[in-house]
């Protein structure tokens, strides 16, 4: 061991018969995920603080009267643990059929966030009986917020405070809060209003991290009908210096949706409202789709890439001609790949032999 | 006189700690709700994000928003009251906006209502009048008491009156006597254990502030008494508050606490002022304050009230209300003595816990041990309710036997007719019925009927109760004090609640008791605090003593 | 920046001017809410009470353009209390007992009479900034588009040096780059100064090194910035090739912009829409977009980063350097048959010092920040921990000076420009996306509810702004987010085309003109 890991020490537990170390602070939960020993949760997203709501990660402790809650539970020295005895999934089944009676039923659309079918896919794996525990139903959607970004489908709700708590660590804008208590719960803004007139600044985050849907994707969603399979690419955000990683969703050649990258090394996860929602500007019929090369006439009229880059060339050529090497310049782009930028000043440079190159920074 | 202003408000209390709830309160006085514009200015004035605070005053039942309905009554229909004329006050002061409020902590007193900051108690709308809340009557086993055993004598709630029956005896000795490793030492020697429900070892608590390594450190008395049938911290609070207010700074001395808050439940306002009144005159004569009876031993005290919520007596909920935060109960570990108020090492006691700390501190050695009956140590004070002759607080022995408490102390039930059934622990330990009416009052022999202690309310219910009723009762109070943090709890009161009213669920009997049972034990099990994990006694004990009763119910 | 991003949750003590980060770099952003949440103090000077500011423990609402004055005080406070750090000085830097002198001169007092500031709380950010354990920097273009930028940026840069506030987890001075590759492209040599890898094109061995590479002999002398070629723009310089900008609108003096392209023979614009700018031009060559092409950009501490088709691009339109190449090769250059973005990336590894130990491959997940020198090097998140770039850290005298135009009987208002939330630069892509409409639908010019009523105009209602170079009418917005006498506009409208006003002079060295500052008369329309 190095010294300079002198601060972590390193601990053994025994994790479902197996030994396993740790290292001192870490949760039981996020001893289990390192060694890939799955426990079921709805409310954990990694990047929060733990909250210990779902109580679906339960596990037994030897020496513990009763199960606790492993994403809240510190691992410690000799610890004996299980995480899956018979009782603790027939905990887990019994809390799935309790959380699928509060909800109406629907197939949640991928599309509609990142986690979004967190919880369909643990009720099908625990074969949770839809029918059990019925009554009343809980969370009222929010049909009237007619922002084109997010969906408050509160009837899908779970009351899992993912949203509520990654409005405020994660993003910092605390605007997202619960009211009432109990099975009245609800999910909302200050004084219940719109998404607008709040402090919400349309991160998306919410949506990303819901687990069932009930915040969704609207922009998305407007693809649910497009056949085809989802398709995710990783890239990085088109805006700001910071870098954010996405993926980019894509059914077929059709852009439908940007998902963050949890994983982003800027980012880990995090977005802002340009980068969630102002990528369809890529697939909008303004876009250029052909060359265009002026005419004799004053306008500009399409073009194959024969005629524009030999136009191009031509003209360039003939100002250098006539004036002279130094009389063209050109001016690389802060928004095209690195690979832009370094052709347009090798052009000038290996072209004419000139440092008539610059970038969009100055302004 | 004008009002104050928004900012005169604000200026008042941004500076002074766990400011949040006294500034609430202070718009709430001066408006009689709180508008969208007084949380505004609180939200600003406090740097607390307005989503998270208009999130926060949902929370609490007490909290108004609605400006048509300043000062509209709150009708107790608690599981008492609701026999004792409860539903009728409600009916006769619909007029004036009346609404339920649950159990209030007056059931040997019925019934009270909250109007206008003031508690009347009546048992009609037309005899409602405001009077404190009664003295525990005489001990009628003649044993000897630890926290009731000056309470009667006149004058006790006043600072001349308490000095001149012992009062503040015991921090004087410890102060100029004892150092705090003494005191530590002398409350763990005598067995006290905490009486607000949880039964954990005080000394061991308060040794544990003392060694934690961070300050500034804090003393809480829990005094949100909120549990259903539970009325003896009002008693306490109302009669003897210089009691409470030695105990808090006796556990100052010990662990090395500077500043302390006294969490109080809204329902009870008479105590609010009471304490108000004694806070001031201990200040006034050294005994809180900069310089604790010419020492250089600093302990300041500061009165908080809550706003209607049960679960804010749970001490994670607690800390967080006093902090201003969404009172959700908080993960455990680590526990308020290292991380309580404001992260820091916090000793949370009850208010009966601290009395009795002062009475065995005042008695030194193994006193208090000896008071207990068949090797069990201490007292433990009963708020008995219902169904029966003479309610009240009794201070017991520990170990002694239920039936002694019901029918030689209590004088039994009414003319005609039967005990049905008890309560436990107000209504967390679910029922205790029949033959297993037969236990002695200590945690090992009521734990052993799957019951248990808890903070000591026993509500009694007669023949001539049925006792789905009052079991959905019961669970409907859990359901609507439920705080909806984690899922067992949330989902399952509701579901169980509604089960018992006949308004969901299988009509075929195994199949209700299977999805009851299955509720039941989950909730059991997982749930994230002592709410949801008592809760489910009701179910369990009503299956277990009137099955009939239950059978009858599904199939209707 | 020098220092990485995850940086931004260290600092005791966070010092943010010109920068309005929660709108402008948001994710940046979220990490300075987490230093706060952890109990770091932050210092937020901007001359309008920006949400960061609502977020700061002290806040400081300077005057436009008066960050030196501001700046020079908090040194001659730090200097007086004796918070500089002399082994640093000692160790690190160099010209230091000159500057310490000079800043003798600024009390606060004499600050507060040019930055409106009062001296009590300069003094207190001093003494913060001074007395932290780490003390952050973060600016953006508040601080560099002025004639004084790069005085701002030196006096920032004093500020970090005589503190020790360098050079260690959670300090630095880090500016914020406003475009997902604008540090890609400086990195990339499309600077007039620089080759690739910020090689001085004035060194004759670096001149030697590229001949080798690129079989030409390059100038020595470094080329007109962009906003000089403009100037010359139909006299000395007759072409220009313009690869996704749309100059028109996002640069200063739209007018004076028109008119030099217009004077061009030949205007070659490459780009995915019809902009302003591609109006003007003689061949417009349409580019695949974000998502359509694989390369690689650099973000704001320089990590390299892949990004990646995701759709094709419509019709003919083609990755920016396919089309640039393909150009060369009609010129009759060489070096320019790639097969595909990779080979390009690779040579400008190849020739680039800081990006030396890197290629296509490696880049993959993104885990690097340059200067990457070799192969096996781990990157560099934090610059300037043993050493800077240049040896020793020089001290810079700096000198308050006015700015290029001050508030006049006729301009009697100053306006200051910037971005928000919801819309990028000149909207060509923002504009064009769902839903952003429902946020920002219109442009509108921020103003005092006091001037609303002194100026007779009304919330919502129309004001006719002028400045020497031309005039907008644009909606009127109450706020007091803007100080008195104090307004601001974006220019992401072309509607409302507030560079018609701007531009009243540039940095003398950089170039940057300033758009933070113009004196405007605001009247009802």
């Amino acid at each position: 061991m190095i010294a300079t890991e002198k601060d972590l020490k390193t601990h053994t537990m025994m994790l479902d018969g197996e030994a396993v170390s740790f290292t001192e602070g870490e949760t039981i939960y996020e001893v289990a995920q390192r060694v890939k020993t799955d426990i079921p949760t709805l409310c954990y997203d990694q990047r929060l603080e733990a909250f210990g709501g779902c109580r679906l990660c339960v596990v037994e402790v030897e020496g513990q009267r009763l199960p606790v809650a492993s994403c809240t539970t510190k691992a410690t020295p000799g610890m004996v643990v299980r995480t899956s005895t018979a009782t603790l999934e027939k905990h887990r089944k019994t809390l799935l059929e309790m959380v699928a009676s509060e909800n109406r039923e629907i197939d949640v659309d991928p599309l509609r966030g990142y986690a979004a079918q967190e919880l369909a896919t643990l009720v099908d794996r625990y074969d949770a009986r839809g029918g059990r525990f019925r009554g009343k139903r809980s969370g009222a959607t929010r049909e009237d917020d007619d922002n084109p970004f997010i969906l408050r489908d509160y009837d899908l709700c779970i009351s899992c405070y993912r949203c509520v708590r990654v409005c405020a660590e994660q993003e910092g804008d605390h605007a997202i809060s619960v009211m009432n208590r109990g099975f009245e719960t609800q999910i909302t803004v200050e004084f219940e209003g719109l998404l607008k007139d709040s402090a919400c600044t349309f991160c998306g985050q919410c949506v990303q991290t819901c687990p069932t849907g009930a915040l969704a994707d609207k922009k998305a969603l407007r693809f649910a009908e497009l056949p085809g399979a989802i398709e995710k690419t990783r890239t990085i955000c088109a805006y700001c210096g910071v870098g954010c990683s996405v993926d980019v969703l894509t059914k077929g050649d059709t852009m439908v949706g940007i998902q963050p990258a949890m994983d982003g090394p800027a980012n880990h996860g995090a977005l802002c409202v340009k980068g969630q929602f102002a990528y369809d500007f890529v697939q909008h019929p303004d876009r250029l789709k052909t060359p265009l090369v002026r005419g004799d006439d004053g306008k500009l009229h399409e073009a194959d890439w024969d005629t524009a880059l030999d136009r191009a060339a031509e003209g360039l050529r003939r100002v250098v001609d006539q004036h002279g090497r130094h009389a063209v310049y050109a001016v690389a782009s802060g928004r095209a790949p690195s690979e832009a930028a370094y052709a347009v000043q090798k052009l000038m440079r290996a072209g004419w032999g000139t440092n008539h190159i610059d970038n969009c920074s100055r302004a | 006189m004008t009002s104050p202003t928004d900012q005169e408000l604000i200026e008042r209390w941004r500076h002074e700690p766990a400011p949040l709830l006294p500034l609430l309160h202070a718009f709430h006085d001066r408006d009689g709700y709180l508008s969208d514009e007084a949380l505004r200015a609180v939200a600003r004035g406090l740097k607390i994000p307005l989503a998270e605070l208009f999130g926060d005053v949902t929370f609490y039942h007490h909290f108004e928003r609605d400006p048509s309905r300043t000062n509209a009554p709150r009708v107790c229909t608690g599981p008492v009251c609701r026999y004792q004329g409860g539903p009728e006050i409600l009916a006769a002061l619909e007029k004036d906006g009346a609404t339920p409020m649950p159990c209030a902590g007056r059931c040997d007193d019925p019934v009270p209502v909250l109007r206008g900051g003031h508690a009347l108690a009546g048992t009609a709308a037309d005899s409602l009048r405001a009077h404190l809340s009664p003295l525990p009557p005489p001990n009628p086993g003649s044993h000897e008491e630890c926290v009731f055993s000056a309470i009667r004598e006149p004058g006790r709630a006043r600072l001349d009156g308490y000095r001149r029956t012992g009062g503040y005896e015991a921090l004087t000795k410890a102060v100029t006597e004892l150092q705090p490793a003494d005191l530590i030492h002398l409350v763990t020697e005598n067995g006290l254990a905490g009486r607000g429900g949880a039964g954990f070892p005080t000394g061991t608590k308060w040794q544990a502030v003392a060694d934690a390594a961070a300050h500034p450190k804090t003393v809480v008395c829990n005094a949100d008494e909120g549990e259903p049938g539970c009325f003896k911290d009002r008693a306490i609070l109302c009669h003897d508050p210089h009691a409470v207010l030695e105990g808090m700074t006796l556990a100052a001395y010990a662990t090395g606490a500077t500043r302390g808050f006294v969490y109080l439940r809204y329902e009870y306002p008479e105590a609010f002022r009471v304490l108000q009144h004694a806070i001031h005159e201990a200040e006034q004569a050294g005994l809180l304050g900069g310089s604790i009876l010419g020492t250089d031993f600093a302990f300041h005290v500061h009165l908080r009230r809550g706003a209607g919520a049960y679960i804010c007596g749970e001490e994670g909920s607690l800390l967080n209300s006093l902090e201003g935060k969404h009172p959700f109960p908080r993960n455990r570990p680590p526990f308020p003595v290292t991380h309580g108020y404001e992260n820091l090492p916090t000793v949370v006691n009850n208010v009966e816990t601290l009395a009795a700390a002062v009475q065995l501190i005042r008695r030194g050695g193994k006193w208090y041990r000896n008071l207990g009956m068949n090797g069990h140590a201490g007292t433990k004070v009963i708020s008995l309710s219902g169904d029966i002759r003479r309610p009240g607080n009794y201070e017991v022995p520990i170990g002694l036997p239920l039936k002694t408490l019901l029918y030689e102390w209590a004088g039994g039930p009414f003319e005609g007719r039967e005990i049905q059934a008890v309560t436990m622990a107000g209504l967390s330990g679910g029922f205790l019925a029949a033959d297993d009416l037969e236990v002695t009052l200590d945690e090992p022999g009521i734990r052993a009927k799957g019951s248990f202690l808890g903070a000591g309310g026993i509500m009694v219910f007669d023949s001539t109760r049925d006792m789905i009723a009052v079991a959905h009762e019961a669970m409907s109070f859990f359901a609507h004090e439920s705080c909806g943090k984690c899922f067992p709890c949330r989902i399952g009161t509701q579901r169980l609640t509604e089960r018992l009213a006949g308004e969901a669920g299988p009509t075929e009997l195994s199949a209700w008791i299977d999805e009851v049972s299955d509720l039941g034990e989950t909730m059991k099990a997982v749930s994230a605090c002592g709410l949801g994990l008592a809760a489910p006694l009701i179910t369990e004990s009503l299956l277990k003593y009137f099955p009939e009763r239950v059978a009858q119910h599904v199939q209707a | 920046m020098s220092n990485p991003l995850a940086d931004m949750e260290k600092p005791d003590v966070i010092f943010a001017i010109g920068t309005n980060m929660t709108e402008c770099h948001p994710v940046a952003a979220t990490r300075l809410k987490r230093a706060l949440k952890r109990g770091a103090k932050m210092i937020v000077a901007d001359p309008r009470r920006i949400g960061l500011a609502d977020l700061a423990d002290l806040y400081l609402p300077i005057r436009v353009g008066s960050d030196v004055a501001l700046l020079l005080a908090m040194a001659h406070v730090i200097q007086r209390e004796g918070l500089v750090d002399p082994e640093f000085l000692a160790d690190r830097t160099k010209e230091s007992e000159t500057f310490l002198e000079h800043v003798k001169q600024f009390p606060p007092e004499w600050a507060e009479q040019i930055t409106g500031v009062p001296a009590k709380d300069i003094e207190t950010a001093a003494l913060w900034y001074g007395r932290a354990d780490k003390g952050a920097i973060y600016y953006t273009l508040g601080i560099t588009e002025h004639i004084c930028g790069v005085d701002n940026v030196q006096s920032l840069g004093n500020l970090a040096l005589m503190t020790g506030h360098v050079g260690r987890e959670g300090t630095g001075i880090n500016p914020m780059r406003g475009q997902n590759n604008i540090q890609g492209a400086g990195d990339s040599g499309a600077l007039p100064n620089n080759y690739a890898g910020f090689q001085p094109v004035t060194d004759p061995e670096n001149q030697k090194k590229f001949e080798r590479l690129y079989g030409r002999k390059t100038d020595l002398e470094k080329g007109p910035t962009k906003v000089t070629a403009l100037e010359m723009a139909g006299d000395q310089i007759r072409a220009m090739i313009i690869d996704g900008e749309n100059t028109v609108v996002s640069d200063p003096d739209r007018h004076h912009c028109e008119r030099a392209l217009k004077a061009l023979d030949h205007l070659i614009v490459i780009d995915l829409f019809m902009t302003e700018t591609a109006q003007l031009a003689d061949v417009v060559l349409p580019a695949a977009a974000w998502g359509e092409t694989d390369g690689v950009q650099t973000n704001t501490e320089r990590r390299v980063q892949r990004i990646r088709r995701a759709v094709d691009p419509p019709g003919l339109a083609k990755p920016d350097w396919w089309i640039i190449c393909e150009i060369a090769k009609r010129l009759g250059f060489q070096g320019f048959d790639y097969p595909s973005a990779r080979e390009v990336f690779n040579e400008l590894c190849s020739v680039s010092p800081i990006y030396f130990g890197l290629d296509w491959d490696r880049i993959d997940r993104g885990e690097y920040q340059w200067p990457v020198p070799e192969q096996g090097h781990p990157g560099t998140p934090r610059l300037h921990e043993r050493e800077f770039v240049s040896g020793r850290g020089l001290f810079r005298v700096i000198e308050y000076r006015d700015p290029a135009e001050t508030i006049s009987d006729d301009f009697p208002v100053w306006l200051t420009t910037g971005r928000r939330l919801a819309s990028y630069h000149t909207r060509t892509q923002t504009g064009r996306s769902a839903g952003i409409d429902y946020l920002l639908p219109e442009e509108t010019l921020e103003v005092h509810p006091d001037d609303v009523a002194a100026w007779g105009l009304s919330d919502g209602g129309w004001a006719e702004m002028s400045s020497p170079r031309g005039c907008v009418t644009i909606k009127v917005r109450a706020t007091r987010r803007s100080p008195r006498g104090t307004v601001f506009a974006s220019f992401a409208f072309n509607d409302t085309p507030v560079n018609v006003l701007t531009g009243g002079g540039y940095d003398p060295v950089t170039h940057t003109a300033e758009l933070k500052v113009c004196p405007v008369r605001v009247v009802p329309a």
